[in-house]
């Protein structure tokens, strides 16, 4: 199957720039890196995708199995790597797609030569000398949130209709409804997001590290972005400070500049 | 979705008139901050960041909040349960900052003493002079009659679901059940008789129903193999039930005394006895025995009919002929039953066929009002006549397969043939 | 909507029973039941009047074999009138018309 199509991924930027990929993480797709991508694409090559089971990815390509684990979705960004065969590539990853990032980059070293990680977590739920701010009960109630917007009172959650390129009409229904997956699919991501525990992973980063987080965010709370920059040696913390998971949503400006600050650092 | 308070007006008559003019002055009283504060719904306002300016009396009511503990104090994130924080972060928050506004998204709040409310609630944005976001306006309506018919709804569904699952479970089992125990009513492969060919064809009408045709070969002892073919009457478990007695019956009885006409007395007297009274369960069958002679390369047969249509012997010179036997009863239904012998030798080339009546039986012709027919059978039967055993088979297969859902009964086939000699030359001894 | 129909009447032999249309798998069924409700006494004739009979398979000689034990049963002779000559064939094979007296047609069957 053509990766293109089945991670709907989009290039943008200047195609002899160092190339970026722009990673969403559990909720929404490519499209929560709207206002990253202008301040990236003047000098480099902007490589966004959907993770199969999100956004406009093909749902023929979903398989339980596979996606029951983060290696699942670290293949997806190892194949979207090779399909455009990438090269010391910068991986900019939202929450729990900083730790995807981790294990593509241990994977495929000579493809990704940078991280950032922008409010990630390696491990959500609370455990002995470590705080994720979730209990494993919390986690049940997620998926039954996501179960009691499957029935569609509101339109901007209903389950769209993926993998359907030749519709003409994306341009308005991507932006109304991007955040909308398969209810099956999305208890597949939730899942093996918040029971994912990749600390033990953080150790095997090798490459130069921005760890971004904010001053006040429910899903990853202090202290876990400062666990992150622990483990891996050599990274670089900034807080910023915003409210709330996304900072590239609600401090775009401080986030972009965080970002490109880190890019123009590099080699 | 609306959050409407008052109602339409309707005519009225001149005896009301009075009362309707209170009720105007009372609506008149009902300035904006009374309704802001006791609408029907819950109304809140937040920072970008959040942090609530302002709620209504209606969604403190609620929550079971006092307006100091909640205004500068908490943001929206901290009402929700756990859950809907979750999902407010990764689901709602993105929408609403890229859109501007969101609507009916299904949240839950936590309420006094450690109870959770079912809500829908909507948002928008609103924007300075200069179109920089300001603040959140959020609407909240009680969704708990809502919620617990739409989980209801869901849960019907599962246990729908769940029915229907369990239900293509059990219909898989039972027809992997049905399939071996058809398969133990046949052998798995037929013996090799030295010096003759083997072949046999079983066709189910429908893969549902059990069949009750059965055949079987088997040695003797010495030279000779005992062979058998036929038909319980009915279908289903219980014609099962009675195949497997017939097959079992057949093979004990013929090592205690193989002579034909016995075999098929003592099927009687198990069957009669078994099944007596308002159930009569019966069959057919023909049972033989073949006595192959590697010297002369013919082979003796001899065989006993229970109310079965006649054998067939298939010449190599291509003749067919019925081998008749005549006024063989149906084996079961009499205490004491009479059944008719014939005998033959096959020669070289020469096989002979058994088959039930699947077969003969089967519907023909345009509008399948035809039957096939004894005679048809016989001259299918001399057009194959000469070839082995196994191509004979490969042809009536093809048959059966023409016959289409003209199929109505079971049909087993078995033939026993002795091969052709060898053409005269000097290395033909590898020939089979 | 069914394929066969019986019709019953008395003679001075016994019963009689007619039946019209096709005695097979999806209709033997009906024949045992209204067996069911046909008395008989001893030394009576149950007649079976197959004159009117389209079609009999394996199924529907099971049936007569039971109309035959039920007879027998309330120690009563049974007859069968004006076999279809395909039926008759049927019979030959599987020897019952050795245990059934067959008569060319009712008349016949039910003459003292």
């Amino acid at each position: 199957m053509e990766i293109e199509h089945r991670n709907n991924i989009t290039v943008v930027g200047d195609p002899q720039g160092r190339p970026v990929v722009l990673a969403h993480g559990f909720g929404c797709d490519q499209n929560m890196w709207r206002l990253t991508v202008p301040a990236l694409a003047e000098k480099h090559r902007v490589v966004l995708f959907d993770y199969v089971g999100s956004g406009r990815s093909d749902p023929s390509a979903f398989s339980e199995d596979r996606y029951a684990s983060l290696d699942g979705y670290a293949q997806d960004v190892v194949e979207v790597c090779e399909a455009l065969d990438l090269r010391d590539a910068v991986f900019v990853g939202h929450s729990v797609s900083a730790m995807t990032g981790v294990l593509a980059a241990d994977a495929v070293p000579e493809r990704i030569g940078a991280l950032v990680m922008v409010a990630p977590s390696p491990r959500y739920i609370d455990d002995e000398g470590y705080r994720g701010g979730f209990s494993a009960g919390d986690i049940d109630e997620l998926l039954a949130s996501l179960e009691s917007n499957y029935l569609g009172w509101s339109s901007a959650m209903a389950p769209m209709i993926m993998g359907n390129p030749e519709r003409p009409e994306l341009g308005e229904e991507l932006t109304d409804s991007f955040c909308a997956t398969d209810p099956d699919m999305a208890r597949v991501f939730a899942r093996t997001t918040f029971l994912s525990d990749s600390r033990d992973d953080l150790e095997k980063v090798t490459v130069p590290t921005l760890v971004l987080e904010c001053a006040q965010d429910v899903i990853a709370p202090r202290g876990v972005g400062a666990f992150v920059h622990r483990a891996i040696p050599g990274s670089t913390l900034v807080t910023l400070d915003t409210t709330g998971h996304c900072p590239h949503l609600s401090a775009p400006e401080a986030t972009n500049e965080a970002i490109t600050g880190f890019l123009a650092g590099l080699r | 979705m609306m959050c409407r308070a008052g109602q339409q007006s309707g005519p009225y008559g001149a005896d009301d008139e009075e009362a309707a003019n209170a009720s105007f002055a009372a609506l008149l009283e009902d300035g904006a901050e009374e309704l802001y504060e006791n609408a029907p719904c819950g109304y809140l306002s937040t920072l970008l960041d959040g942090t609530v300016v302002k709620i209504n009396a209606t969604l403190l009511g609620w929550l079971g909040l006092e307006r100091e503990e909640v205004v500068g104090r908490m943001r929206f994130t901290d009402l929700l349960t756990v859950g809907g924080k979750l999902y407010h972060e990764t689901h709602f928050a993105p929408l609403l900052r890229m859109r501007g506004e969101i609507g009916g998204i299904a949240l839950e709040m936590k309420q006094a003493g450690d109870k959770r409310m079912p809500v829908l609630v909507s948002s928008a944005v609103k924007h300075g002079e200069g179109g920089q976001p300001l603040l959140i306006r959020t609407t909240v309506f009680d969704a708990r009659d809502r919620r617990a018919y739409e989980e209801e709804l869901l849960r019907a569904r599962k246990a729908a679901e769940e029915a229907r699952r369990q239900a293509e479970a059990d219909r898989a089992r039972l027809q992997q059940a049905l399939a071996v125990l058809q398969r133990s009513l046949l052998p798995d492969t037929l013996p090799a008789i030295p010096g003759m060919e083997t072949a046999a064809h079983y066709r189910t009408a429908s893969p549902d129903r059990l069949g009750g045709d059965f055949y079987d070969v088997f040695p003797l002892g010495g030279t000779r193999f005992a062979f058998f073919l036929g038909d319980v009457c009915g279908k289903g478990p219980e014609a099962a039930a009675v195949t497997s007695l017939t097959r079992y019956t057949l093979r004990a009885a013929a090592l205690h005394d193989p002579d034909p006409v016995s075999v098929l007395a003592t099927l009687n007297e198990v069957l009669h006895e078994r099944y007596t009274g308002g159930d009569p369960r019966y069959c057919t069958v023909v049972f033989g025995i073949v006595d192959p002679d590697p010297e002369s390369g013919r082979a003796a047969v001899r065989i006993a009919s229970g109310g079965h249509p006649p054998a067939l012997v298939l010449r190599a010179d291509g003749r067919a002929d019925f081998l008749p036997t005549p006024g063989g009863l149906l084996v079961g239904i009499m205490p004491a039953a009479s059944f008719a012998t014939a005998a033959t030798t096959l020669a070289p080339g020469d096989a002979l066929l058994l088959y039930t009546d699947g077969l003969t039986e089967a519907r023909t012709g345009e509008d399948r009002t035809a039957l096939y027919g004894d005679a048809a059978l016989r001259a299918f039967a001399a057009d194959h006549a000469g070839e082995p055993p196994g191509a004979v088979m490969k042809a009536l297969a093809d048959l059966l397969d023409g016959f289409g859902d003209g199929l109505d009964d079971d049909t087993a086939l078995l033939a026993l043939g002795v091969p052709s000699r060898p053409a005269p030359g000097p290395a033909t001894k590898n020939t089979p | 909507m069914s394929a066969l129909k019986i019709v019953t009447r008395d003679a001075a032999t016994g019963p009689v029973l007619e039946l019209l249309g096709e005695l097979d798998y999806a209709t033997a069924p009906e024949l045992r039941d209204v067996l069911a409700t046909v008395t008989l006494r001893p030394g009576q004739r149950l007649v079976m009047d197959l004159a009117g009979m389209e079609f009999c398979d394996s199924s529907g000689l099971t049936a007569l074999i039971i109309a035959r034990n039920h007879a027998h049963a309330a120690r009563a002779d049974i007859a069968l009138a004006a076999v279809p000559a395909r039926t008759l064939r049927l019979m030959n094979i599987a020897g019952l018309d050795q245990i059934f007296s067959l008569h060319p047609d009712s008349d016949v069957a039910t003459r003292p």
